[in-house]
């Protein structure tokens, strides 16, 4: 289950990594999966890549917080985005050339499995929200975050105003943010209580 | 780089459609692994665009700007003939003796005991009801120790991920027996057998599945075990299972109770 952690929290993650707490090493997993996976597959293209990049790039990041190689703790995101960055580079350069890695440990790879379940039970409600749609609203999505169109040209081709299409667009992305946030929450909670309970 | 400027220059889907510069992408990245609003956003039009992708064959073409114009019409054409038709009913209602106004006017029929009945309630059939989604699944790739139950099951997800049910079913079953406490494989099992109209199997499947008792398959099996009964025309069954989904209170807890509404009609 994804953790929030809190800027202090976030604060001390390097230092309780350095000195071997392994659920720092977790909530550093939880917190970090999904902004790595979505920067994978934006520059691979390539979901399976997206995947094995995640796990090298968390592989190496606690790797170097083990070994204490992060000095200031309030740039451990720009930390983690710099080590994303050169190896999805290395990995685009090198293409099918892998470094070696160890495997992840049990319990960070659970961490992974743990948020591939919520992956998917995100996409169940992605289509959940998509499917309570209109046409025009899921035809405006399409629009944008396919065909690249601007505003202005899905404006003229609908006959709308731009500033319809962007307030159109707002709206559908917030009832598809909404309904995942609100049941999303409830399901790991609902998990969280029934394990807690077992 | 902040959330104002993300939102204002459309920079969240330059990003998704790479038409980013190199170094408006880096700022962007950089933000985004810090700010927890754009990087939620992100993932959720990330997941969109996904769908949306999966979805384009059923999606109507793209209207062209003349035709919609076409529709400004249709309100003007709806209220003239509205006033047509109430102008034409105002006139019979003139002609109509006092005692059959009531009736007329309502469109029904006063029944013995002096009630009104309505129209009685067309709702989804059966059949209807019983349709479901494949629960979603996506590969994954741990390089962890790998028995030959996870192996199995990973190349059964493959043809369950491309929509081949049937094909998935021999690498289930086999992952199944060679790990048969492992709720993630009884559970894809029991799905892919309801895909392919096995009620029986898939029935079995899930209850097994509820037995193992590991979350979130167990309370999801409870939601696709009552689409099993609903299939094999067991009502009564698939109301108790789609009530205890409703009490679970998952994910699938509003699916449920939406066809549970239905069914109690």
């Amino acid at each position: 289950m994804p953790v929030a952690i809190t800027p202090g929290q976030f604060r001390d993650l390097p230092e309780r990594i350095r000195q071997g707490d392994a659920s720092a090493e977790t909530e550093l997993v939880h917190h970090f999966t999904r902004r790595i996976f979505v920067m994978g597959v934006v520059r691979t293209h390539d979901r399976e890549a997206a995947r094995d990049l995640v796990q090298d790039v968390l592989i190496a990041v606690i790797g170097s917080l083990r070994k204490g190689q992060l000095l200031d703790p309030d740039k451990l995101a720009a930390f983690v985005h710099g080590t994303a960055r050169n190896l999805i580079n290395n990995r685009l350069r090198t293409e099918r050339q892998q470094p070696q890695l160890e495997p992840l440990s049990e319990n960070l790879a659970q961490a992974c499995l743990s948020e591939e379940l919520e992956y998917a039970e995100r996409t169940r409600l992605v289509l959940q929200a998509m499917n309570r749609l209109g046409d025009e609203d899921r035809q405006i999505l399409w629009m944008t975050l396919v065909e690249g169109r601007g505003p202005a040209e899905i404006a003229s081709s609908l006959g709308l105003s731009s500033e319809v299409v962007r307030t159109r667009k707002g709206r559908a992305i917030r009832k598809v943010t909404d309904l995942i946030r609100n049941k999303l929450s409830r399901t790991l909670a609902n998990c969280h209580i029934v394990k807690r309970e077992l | 780089m902040n959330c104002r400027e993300v939102e204002e220059q459309g920079v969240l889907e330059c990003y998704l459609l790479g038409r980013l510069p190199d170094s408006q992408r880096d700022e962007f990245e950089r933000h985004y692994f810090e700010c927890d609003s754009c990087s939620s956003l992100l993932q959720v039009e990330l997941t969109v665009q996904e769908h949306l992708k999966l979805l384009q064959p059923i999606l109507p073409p793209a209207k062209k700007a003349s035709i919609r114009r076409t529709w400004y019409w249709m309100p003007a054409f709806a209220v003239l003939t509205l006033v047509l038709v109430a102008g034409i009913w105002w006139r019979a209602r003139q002609q109509q003796p006092v005692h059959q106004e009531a009736s007329a006017t309502l469109g029904t029929q006063p029944t013995s005991s002096g009630e009104t009945q309505q129209p009685p309630l067309v709702g989804p059939s059966l059949e209807e009801l019983a349709r479901v989604q494949p629960p979603p699944y996506s590969v994954t790739v741990l390089r962890g120790a790998e028995d030959v139950a996870e192996f199995k099951f990973e190349n059964a997800m493959q043809h369950y991920v491309n929509g081949g049910y049937a094909s998935a079913i021999p690498g289930l079953r086999t992952a199944v027996k060679n790990s048969p406490r492992t709720a993630r494989f009884s559970f894809y099992l029991g799905a892919c057998y309801l895909m392919t109209g096995q009620t029986s199997s898939a029935i079995a499947s899930f209850r097994k599945t509820i037995s193992q008792k590991e979350q979130p398959y167990s309370n999801q099996s409870h939601y696709y075990l009552a689409k099993a009964y609903l299939q094999s025309k067991d009502v009564a069954s698939a109301k108790k299972e789609l009530q205890m989904t409703v009490d679970l209170g998952g994910g699938m807890a509003d699916e449920a109770g939406e066809v549970l509404h239905q069914l109690n009609r």
